[in-house]
């Protein structure tokens, strides 16, 4: 019976998940989470960050074997 | 709040909605454009093409991909090491972090309207594509230095311009040698998934005080080494001059700021010359030579045999594809899954998840020649596209098909590493690779002399094409200069063909809608034609991915 129950509940869950999903997706929610909150944060975080100032890299050659 | 409308139900057809919600409204009732959010590209909600088209594109393409995703992370990483290098390298690359994360609308974009085989088929294409990209993206943090990668695999990879074929590597990968093409992914796959990014890097090559005028794909490739968005994953460097002289600019530049060994292996202008090509053999040795002094890796013929013979299969397949595509009306798959897809594999090379799509594709493609299933029913006309594809607007193939009936059976791109190498002996098979590399993406139609780019003509004859949808990218001078010879030439042969202008990644150009509006006008007022689906005319999507 313990053992029924706990099957009926996992499935329950699972089917609960999975109705879930199915709103997310039929509704586009994914996209939208997407467009409105994750990307703006993503695109603020990288306006910010600090970069290396590309003058900084040496502007010479690198001499090698198969040059020779 | 709006109160619902109720009196609509007064006139609802019980028996065609219910049957509609079984098989999906057919081609002609959809009104897809009714689905969109304006400027954004979201949907209101995704399409209802009947349960088990619905409950496949959920289950099966959906669910599959997302979960794909975290198993390709986990597998071409290294377990959950790379799930971690993953995540750093998502939040320290803006190709990465603001671009990827959007896949899922990629495939939505270019399967919209797409029922039964075509659907699937399709479907497989763009996973082998995402696979690919997750085996590059994980093979770039995993030895990435800024972000704590390994240097041991940093020290047997090297990058490359994207368009040095990945077959460069072969005779390396089985002591781990790696090829890391180092714009492919943060620039090229960028623009087709989410286009926003690479703005970005356009502004930033002109604001630091470059000329706009060039082509805006070498801008956006010189803009990412200026904002310092480039993992240091590899050793050294092989380049190539990309076809054009904005390209050997950008190589300037990123020569500078990789600041790394670098080898240059040009792309010749006249590659139908014979001692042309031994040249080009010779620096293919070169190239070797210099990928064994850099990485201490030794050359293994067999090794390069046993993937050309693979890669050669692939190609193999591709033929029977086009075969089907060129003399049947069987052919599943769309034009823009069938475009990135070639294109990809093409140039980056064999590997194990491109026969696994082509296994699953071949299946679906046998069962609907056997059974003769008509793939796109509402076909008007069959297009072929010539030139350089707007890579912010790939999926327009898709809209062409849902609002027009224009079904694109082949493109450019496509055709033109159609090429099997010989591996009898070491000579033939270094010449058949010379030939292969000459034959570069923009090299061996789009600037590669007259007679290549008027190849136009057998292949849609070849290919049973009555239109041409000719691609006319603004900034390629290259291309620029042949725009009065083709009109010449469709005025003489009688051929019907849509001039689509574009800027390659940056749509601010030349909007989508504004392509679309050089369609439908041409189709009205030339063709004298009625759309499938009048709500695709006009819609605003400016702000989508």
């Amino acid at each position: 019976m313990k053992a029924m129950k706990i099957v009926k509940k996992t499935l329950g869950i699972a089917g609960l998940a999975y109705a879930g999903l199915f709103c997310v997706f039929y509704f586009d929610l994914d996209g939208k989470l997407l467009y409105y909150v994750v990307e703006p944060f993503m695109k603020n975080h990288f306006d910010n960050m600090k970069r290396r100032d590309p003058h900084t890299v040496p502007y010479e050659q690198i001499e090698h074997e198969y040059m020779k | 709040m709006k109160k619902p409308d109720f009196s609509k139900l007064k006139d609802l057809d019980v028996k065609k909605a219910a049957k509609d919600f079984v098989y999906g409204k057919p081609h002609g009732e959809r009104r897809l454009g009714d689905l969109y959010i304006p400027k954004t590209g979201l949907y209101k909600h995704r399409e209802w093409r009947g349960i088990k088209d619905t409950m496949y594109y959920f289950n099966n393409i959906w669910l599959y991909n997302y979960g794909m995703i975290v198993r390709d992370l986990m597998v071409y990483g290294g377990g959950p090491k790379g799930v971690v290098q993953f995540l750093k390298g998502t939040w320290r690359y803006r190709w990465m972090g603001q671009t990827y994360l959007t896949v899922m609308h990629w495939f939505d974009r270019c399967l919209e309207g797409m029922r039964g085989e075509t659907l699937a088929a399709s479907a497989w294409h763009f996973r082998g594509i995402v696979s690919a990209c997750l085996y590059q993206i994980t093979g770039f943090f995993n030895r990435d230095l800024n972000i704590g990668g390994d240097p041991a695999l940093r020290a047997k990879t090297i990058g490359t311009d994207e368009t040095v074929w990945g077959g460069i590597i072969y005779p390396y990968m089985d002591q781990g040698g790696y090829y890391l093409p180092t714009q492919m992914i943060p620039y090229f796959v960028t623009c087709h998934c989410n286009n926003h990014t690479v703005l970005n890097y356009i502004d930033a090559a002109q604001a630091y005080g470059l000329p706009g005028d060039p082509c805006p794909m070498c801008q956006a490739e010189a803009g990412i080494f200026i904002e310092d968005d480039v993992p240091d994953s590899y050793v050294a460097v092989v380049t190539t001059n990309e076809a054009c002289d904005g390209s050997v600019g950008t190589s300037v530049i990123q020569d500078w700021m990789m600041n790394k060994p670098l080898f240059a292996m040009p792309q010749v202008m006249q590659f139908d010359d014979d001692t042309v090509l031994e040249n080009c053999a010779k620096e293919i040795e070169m190239a070797w030579r210099f990928i064994e002094e850099q990485t201490g890796l030794e050359f293994h013929w067999d090794e390069l045999v046993k993937h050309i013979k693979l890669q050669n299969e692939q190609n193999r397949f591709e033929r029977e594809k086009w075969d089907v595509a060129a003399n049947t009306s069987n052919y599943p798959i769309n034009g823009v899954a069938q475009a990135l897809y070639r294109i990809f594999y093409s140039q980056y090379g064999e590997r194990p998840f491109w026969h696994d799509v082509d296994k699953r594709v071949r299946k679906i493609m046998e069962k609907c020649v056997n059974e003769d299933i008509n793939t796109f029913p509402k076909t008007r006309h069959r297009v072929i596209a010539w030139s350089c594809a707007p890579l912010y607007y790939s999926a327009w193939c898709t809209w062409a098909y849902n609002c027009w009936g224009l079904n694109t059976i082949i493109n450019m791109d496509s055709l033109m590493f159609d090429l099997e190498i010989r591996t009898d002996t070491y000579e033939n098979c270094l010449l058949d690779i010379a030939k292969y590399h000459e034959w570069a993406p923009m090299r061996r139609m789009a600037v590669g002399g007259l007679q290549h780019i008027f190849e136009l003509w057998e292949n849609m004859e070849k290919f049973n094409c009555d239109m041409v949808m000719m691609y006319d990218q603004l900034q390629c001078k290259g291309m620029q200069g042949v725009v009065g010879l083709f009109e010449d030439e469709f005025r003489a042969r009688n051929i019907h063909a849509i001039w689509m202008p574009h800027a390659l990644p940056d749509k601010r150009t030349v909007p989508r809608s504004q392509i679309r509006q050089i369609i439908n006008d041409y189709m009205f007022t030339v063709m004298g034609e009625e759309p499938l689906d009048p709500s695709l005319l006009e819609f605003d999507d400016i702000d989508s991915w």
